[in-house]
C-alpha cells in the first residue's frame, strides 16, 4: 500500500495537466513579482497618463488632454517614424545578414577551415553584444567624431577624404550613422542563434541536395531556411521588441539630435519624464509605446504558432 | 474563480505596499541628537577648487565634532533629473549640491523639497558674507523664482563664462589678443585666412548656446535680464540683443569662425581640443581654469567676451539641506565651514572664484585677474546668469535649436521663433508667471 502511494506521488509531479496543487507556491512567487514589478506600475502609468504631474506634489487629473495632445504632436509621430528605421537596423538588416553569414559559416567556412575557425569568427561577430551598450556607444561615438574621429581619419588614409562627414552631428547622416552602429551591435545575436539552429540540421539533407545538383543558394532556400524557421521567428520577435524600446545608443550618441533627427519614443518619453518633469505626458507616450509592443507581440506570437503548427 | 480572487488579493496587497512606502516619507523627523555620520552628495569635478574647499570643510567639521561625513559623488545628470524623486524619499541626504536657477533649485524649492535656511542664515550670519547679486541664486520666492526672500541654498563659489586665448598661437600668427569686439572679429578673420578655425564651440551640448548668451549680453541691460530671468515683463523676441546675437552666430558659421561640425562635438571634445592647442579661442566656464593651469603647456590668457555689458555667470551651484534631511543642524554647521575666509582664500589659489577670500593672500596672478573680473560685475549687480534658467525644458530645447542653426536647417529667425515657443510653453508649464 505504502509503495503504491509513493508511486502515485511521483507521477503527480511529472504529469502535465495534473490537478495537484503542490506547484502553487512556486507560481505564487512569480505572480507576486509580476504584480509588484509589472502590473501595478503599468496600471499606475496608465493612470498617470490622464494627469498633470511634476513628479512630486499634487497629481491633477486632466482627462484625455495628454492623449489629445499626443495625437497632434508632430514630435511623437516623428519618433515612431524613426522607430521604423531603428527596426530596419536592428531587425531586418541583421536578420538577413545573420542568415547569410551563419549559413556561410556553417556550410562553407566550417567545412573548409574547421569548426574552430568558424567559432572564432562567430565570436568576433558576437563581441559587440557582450559589450555593455554604454561602452559600445561611447567607443562608436569616438570613432565617428567629426574632427579627429578614427573613421574620418581612415577615409583620409585610403584617399577618400572627400567622403568625410560630421557623421552623428549632421541631420543628413545622423540617422544612417546611428543605424550602422546599431547593425554592428546587433549582428552577432542572430548569427549565434541561427548557427545553433543549423547544428541540428541533418547533414544528409545537404548531401542529398548536393547530389541532386543544388547550388549553395538553392540549398540555403530549400534546406537551411525552413530548418531554422523557429529560430528566425524568435529573433524577429525579440529584436523588434528591442528596437521599439531602443534608448541607450540614442541617449549616449545623439540625445535625439541634431535637432530632433534621431528622436525615438523611449527617449522622448524619458525627456518628458525626467528632463521637463511632465510626468503625465511622458506616461501617455510610454503607455502608447507599451500598447504598440503588446499588440505586435500578440499578433506575432499568433503567427509564430501557425507557422510552427504547419511545420509540424 | 479562486484564481481571480487570488489575483485580486495580491493586487490589493501590492497596492497597499506601494501606498505604504509612498506614505513613509512624510513621517521623517529631524534628529537633533549627535549622529555618527551625516551624508553629503555633490557632483563637482574632484579636481575643482570648490571640491577642495568642501573636502577641507568636511575634514575640519569631523575633527571638531567627531561626526563623519559620508560623501557620495553623483553626476550632474543624476541630480538634475532625479533630484525630485530621491529628495521626496527616505534616501534624501543631509547636504546636497543643487544646480541653481528657477528650473533647478527654484523648482525643487517650490515643491517643498528644500529646507528654508533662514534660521541658519541668521545664526551664522551668512547674509553678511554672501551679499547683493551673489545671493540672488540662493534665494527663491514661493513659485521658485530666484532673487526671492527665502534662502534655500548656500553659494560657496562663483563661476562665469570667459574667453580663453592661446596666446602662443596669437603670437605665431602675429595677431593681437582682442580687447574689443571688432578686434575679436578681426582676429577670427586672420586665423581663418591662415587656415585655422578660430573658435572652439560644441553644439552637441551647450557651447554655442553659451557663446550666444555672451553675444546677447553685449547689447543687453538689467531690464532685459529681469524680463528673461524673473518674468517681470514679456521678453521682446525681436529686440536687438536677441536678433544681433543669433545673426552673429549665423554669420560666424558662414565665415567659418565656428565649424559646422560643432553639432558632432560635446563639451569635453572642445575642452580637450583647446588643451591640445588646436584652437586659438575658446569660451567656457571658469570651472575649467584649474584644469587649464594644470594641463595646458602653452601660454594662455582669459577674459570675458569683449564688449559685454552683463556677465554670463553668477555664484556657483549651491549647497542645500533637503527638507527630509535627518540632521539639519549638523548639516548647517558643515555648510558654515565652506565659506570661512581661509578656505575661501584657498579656492582663489586653486583656480576658482571665491566669495569671501582674503585677496591679499591669493598669490596666483592669473587667478587674481579672474576673481577681480567677477567681483567687478557682481558688485555692480551686472550678472546675466544663464539663458536656460527660466524653465526646466530650456536646456535641451535651446541646445536642440542651436544644433539646427549650426547645421543650417534653420535660419536665425526660425531659430528664435522656435526658442520663443519653447521659452513660452516652458515658463507656462512652470507656473511661475503671474499673467
Amino acid at each position: 500500500m505504502s509503495q503504491r502511494k509513493k508511486t502515485k506521488r511521483v507521477s503527480y509531479s511529472r504529469l502535465p495537466g495534473d490537478k495537484s496543487s503542490k506547484f502553487i507556491p512556486y507560481l505564487l512567487l512569480g505572480l507576486i513579482s509580476l504584480t509588484v514589478i509589472i502590473v501595478v506600475p503599468a496600471i499606475w502609468n496608465v493612470v498617470l497618463s490622464f494627469t498633470r504631474w511634476r513628479g512630486v506634489g499634487p497629481v491633477r487629473f486632466i482627462g484625455g488632454s495628454n492623449w489629445a495632445r499626443l495625437f497632434r504632436d508632430e514630435m511623437f509621430w516623428k519618433s515612431f517614424r524613426n522607430s521604423f528605421w531603428i527596426i530596419v537596423a536592428i531587425v531586418i538588416i541583421p536578420t538577413i545578414l545573420g542568415l547569410l553569414i551563419s549559413s556561410l559559416l556553417t556550410d562553407v567556412i566550417q567545412k573548409k577551415f574547421g569548426s574552430k575557425i568558424a567559432s572564432l569568427i562567430r565570436a568576433l561577430y558576437y563581441l559587440p553584444q557582450l559589450l555593455p551598450v554604454a561602452v559600445a556607444s561611447i567607443i562608436m561615438g569616438w570613432i565617428f567624431r567629426p574632427d579627429d574621429g578614427a573613421f574620418n581619419a581612415l577615409l583620409t588614409k585610403i584617399g577618400l577624404a572627400s567622403l568625410q562627414s560630421n557623421w552623428l552631428g549632421s541631420p543628413k547622416s545622423a540617422l544612417p550613422s546611428l543605424m550602422a552602429i546599431l547593425i554592428w551591435i546587433q549582428l552577432g545575436y542572430p548569427i549565434v542563434i541561427f548557427m545553433s539552429g543549423l547544428q541540428r540540421v541533418d547533414p544528409e539533407l545537404y548531401e542529398a541536395a548536393g547530389l541532386d545538383g543544388a547550388n549553395w543558394w538553392q540549398k540555403f532556400r530549400v534546406v537551411t531556411l525552413p530548418s531554422i524557421m523557429p529560430e528566425l521567428l524568435v529573433v524577429i520577435l525579440t529584436a523588434t521588441i528591442g528596437a521599439l524600446k531602443t534608448f541607450g545608443p540614442v541617449y549616449l550618441l545623439t540625445k535625439g539630435g541634431p535637432g530632433t533627427t534621431t528622436i525615438v519614443p523611449s527617449y522622448y518619453s524619458y525627456n518628458q519624464f525626467f528632463q521637463i518633469h511632465q510626468v503625465g505626458y511622458g506616461a501617455a507616450i510610454s503607455t502608447s509605446l507599451t500598447v504598440v509592443i503588446i499588440v505586435f507581440s500578440v499578433v506575432f506570437t499568433i503567427i509564430q504558432g501557425h507557422v510552427e503548427k504547419n511545420m509540424d | 474563480m479562486k484564481i481571480i480572487k487570488a489575483i485580486a488579493a495580491l493586487s490589493a496587497a501590492a497596492l497597499s505596499i506601494t501606498a505604504l512606502s509612498a506614505c513613509g516619507g512624510s513621517n521623517a523627523q529631524e534628529d537633533n541628537s549627535k549622529p555618527d555620520s551625516i551624508s553629503f552628495w555633490y557632483y563637482e569635478n574632484p579636481a575643482s577648487a570648490e571640491t577642495a574647499d568642501w573636502r577641507e570643510a568636511v575634514k575640519r567639521f569631523t575633527k571638531d565634532t567627531g561626526i563623519k561625513v559620508k560623501i557620495e559623488t553623483k553626476s550632474f545628470t543624476q541630480i538634475a533629473q532625479n533630484a525630485s524623486q530621491f529628495l521626496n524619499s527616505e534616501q534624501a541626504p543631509d547636504v546636497m549640491e543643487s544646480n541653481r536657477g528657477n528650473g533647478s533649485a527654484g523648482m525643487l524649492s517650490s515643491m517643498g523639497l528644500l529646507s528654508d535656511l533662514g534660521p541658519y542664515v541668521k545664526k551664522y550670519g551668512w547674509d553678511k558674507v554672501i551679499t547683493k547679486a551673489d545671493a540672488n541664486v540662493a534665494k527663491y520666492d514661493d513659485k521658485g523664482v530666484m532673487d526671492g526672500d527665502k534662502w534655500v541654498g548656500l553659494p560657496t563659489y562663483a563661476e562665469f563664462q570667459r574667453v580663453f586665448y592661446n596666446t602662443d598661437l596669437f603670437a605665431k600668427y602675429n595677431i593681437k589678443v582682442p580687447t574689443t569686439m571688432s578686434e575679436f572679429e578681426d582676429a577670427c578673420a586672420k586665423f581663418k585666412a591662415a587656415g585655422i578655425t578660430p573658435i572652439a564651440a560644441d553644439a552637441g551640448e551647450f557651447g554655442v548656446m553659451w557663446l550666444w548668451w555672451s553675444l546677447v549680453n553685449t547689447k543687453t541691460d538689467q531690464k532685459f535680464i529681469d524680463n528673461w530671468q524673473l518674468y517681470k515683463n514679456d521678453v521682446n523676441w525681436k529686440s536687438e540683443p536677441l536678433t544681433y546675437a543669433t545673426n552673429k552666430i549665423n554669420e560666424w558659421l558662414d565665415k567659418g569662425y565656428i565649424s559646422r561640425n560643432a553639432t558632432g562635438l560635446k563639451k569635453e571634445d572642445t575642452n580637450v581640443s583647446f588643451i591640445k592647442g588646436e584652437y586659438p579661442i575658446y569660451q567656457t566656464g571658469t570651472w575649467i581654469e584649474s584644469r587649464f593651469n594644470e594641463q595646458i603647456k602653452f601660454n594662455w590668457d582669459g577674459a570675458a567676451l569683449p564688449g559685454i555689458k552683463m556677465l554670463q555667470g553668477c555664484t556657483g551651484n549651491i549647497l542645500t539641506i533637503p527638507e527630509k534631511a535627518k540632521h539639519k543642524d549638523w548639516a548647517a554647521k558643515l555648510l558654515n565651514y565652506t565659506i570661512s575666509k581661509d578656505l575661501q582664500t584657498e579656492i582663489g589659489n586653486a583656480g576658482g572664484v571665491p566669495l569671501n577670500a582674503d585677496m591679499k593672500k591669493v598669490t596666483n596672478e592669473k587667478n587674481r585677474k579672474m576673481i577681480k573680473e567677477y567681483l567687478n560685475f557682481s558688485k555692480q549687480g551686472k550678472l546675466a546668469y544663464y539663458p536656460d534658467y527660466p524653465a526646466t525644458n530650456l536646456t535641451d530645447a535651446m541646445s536642440s535649436e542651436f544644433q539646427e542653426l549650426v547645421n543650417g536647417t534653420k535660419n536665425p529667425q526660425q531659430t528664435l521663433q522656435a526658442m520663443q515657443k519653447a521659452y513660452t510653453t516652458g515658463v507656462q508649464d512652470m507656473g511661475v508667471k503671474d499673467k
